[in-house]
């Protein structure tokens, strides 16, 4: 099931020395298209061990200032290491994001 | 002749409710379209800064595409101070332009999504200022943000019609591409709206160029059907009514 945790301020952890990933979906009440979204996330990200992701939901129809705040007003939207995509997202894209927000973060440490 | 007569809005945008029977009809949906430079969004922001101060009824200004801080420089030049406004919360203004920082970088998109996010967005803030009044700028930005466009068609209707039901007169810009004879990028526009009105600053010899403003429909109004001579003064945008504008 779908445990909602609060959007914190963690832009330190999204950009910071963390190595968790975080990945943030913003869904509303309304979008038919939001609970598939959700699943295919959580089946992407069910193969990998727990601690290397931060799952987040953000719903917008409570929370309409964190959707401003990003400048998101298409839903769902998927949102990985600084970048996003819309739409019911393809496990292979999330895979990529993911991968390429691995790769960030280790730049970001050695540098 | 009925004796019902439909609620108006005054524009503050003096000259032109005098070419529209008074004003937008309340609760209307309207286009202002143009070509880039024609003032489609002083005049748009205009409608919100004078329905604030003159009309006392709050309004949205959700931007798309400009960053607030230049659109409160710009406007300070016609003596229109939004910030004074939105301090004492009678404007707010919606940041939704490219240049904000957070905004991640969009990399694709598929076509399974709706605009519910912006349209919680704005509702949220109509709540909060009881806003009477709503202007996106610029709906064509749209064009360029999402690909699908069967989609974007589908849901403008539907956030146009959630914030018109939230008691709002709507304001949407549109900008005609250059070459184009349309009113915008999607096509659609003039259904989107039921009112339509075109800015336009053409040249009239080689070295001047001449503005006006045409009122192309009006659902439920008797409006002029002439062009008509428009100018960008130190307070803003002004319609001279009597005026036929020399460009046409």
């Amino acid at each position: 099931m779908s445990e909602k945790t609060e959007r914190t301020e963690d832009e330190e952890e999204v950009f910071g020395e963390s190595s968790i990933i975080e990945i943030v979906l913003f869904k509303s009440d309304s979008c038919a298209f939001c609970p598939r979204a959700e699943e295919v996330i959580r089946e992407t990200i069910e193969d990998f061990e727990a601690s290397v992701f931060k799952f987040t939901v953000i719903n917008v129809t409570e929370n309409p200032e964190a959707a401003e705040e990003y400048g998101i007003f298409a839903l769902p939207t998927v949102m990985i290491g600084g970048v996003s995509i819309t739409g019911i997202p393809e496990p292979e894209m999330l895979l990529k994001m993911i991968l390429s927000a691995k790769v960030y973060k280790k730049r970001g440490a050695g540098e | 002749m009925s004796d019902y007569t439909i609620e108006r809005v005054k524009t503050g945008i003096p000259g032109l409710d005098e070419l529209i029977e008074g004003g937008f009809p309340r609760g209307d949906t309207i286009l202002v379209a143009g070509k880039a430079g024609t003032g489609k969004s002083i005049l748009a922001t205009q409608f919100l800064y004078k329905g604030a101060t003159l009309y006392n009824e709050a309004g949205v200004l959700v931007t798309l595409e400009e960053p607030p801080r230049l659109i409160r420089r710009n406007m300070l030049r016609f003596g229109m101070d939004l910030a004074k406004l939105e301090q004492s919360g009678r404007l707010a203004i919606v940041d939704l332009s490219p240049s904000k920082e957070a905004t991640p970088v969009t990399i694709g998109e598929y076509p399974s999504f709706d605009l519910s996010g912006l349209e919680a967005i704005i509702l949220n803030h109509v709540k909060k200022l009881g806003a009477k009044r709503v202007v996106i700028d610029t709906l064509s930005i749209m064009a360029y943000k999402f690909r699908s466009r069967d989609i974007l068609r589908e849901e403008f209707f539907k956030l146009c019609a959630a914030i018109t039901r939230a008691g709002c007169t709507l304001l949407l810009t549109s900008e005609i591409p250059a070459q184009d004879t349309g009113l915008g990028v999607f096509d659609i526009e003039a259904f989107l709206a039921s009112g339509v009105i075109v800015l336009y600053n053409e040249k009239i010899s080689d070295t001047s160029r001449s503005r006006s403003i045409e009122v192309l429909k009006l659902r439920g109004s008797k409006h002029s059907s002439r062009i008509h001579s428009m100018r960008i003064t130190d307070e803003g945008i002004r319609v001279w009514p009597g005026e036929i504008s020399p460009g046409h």
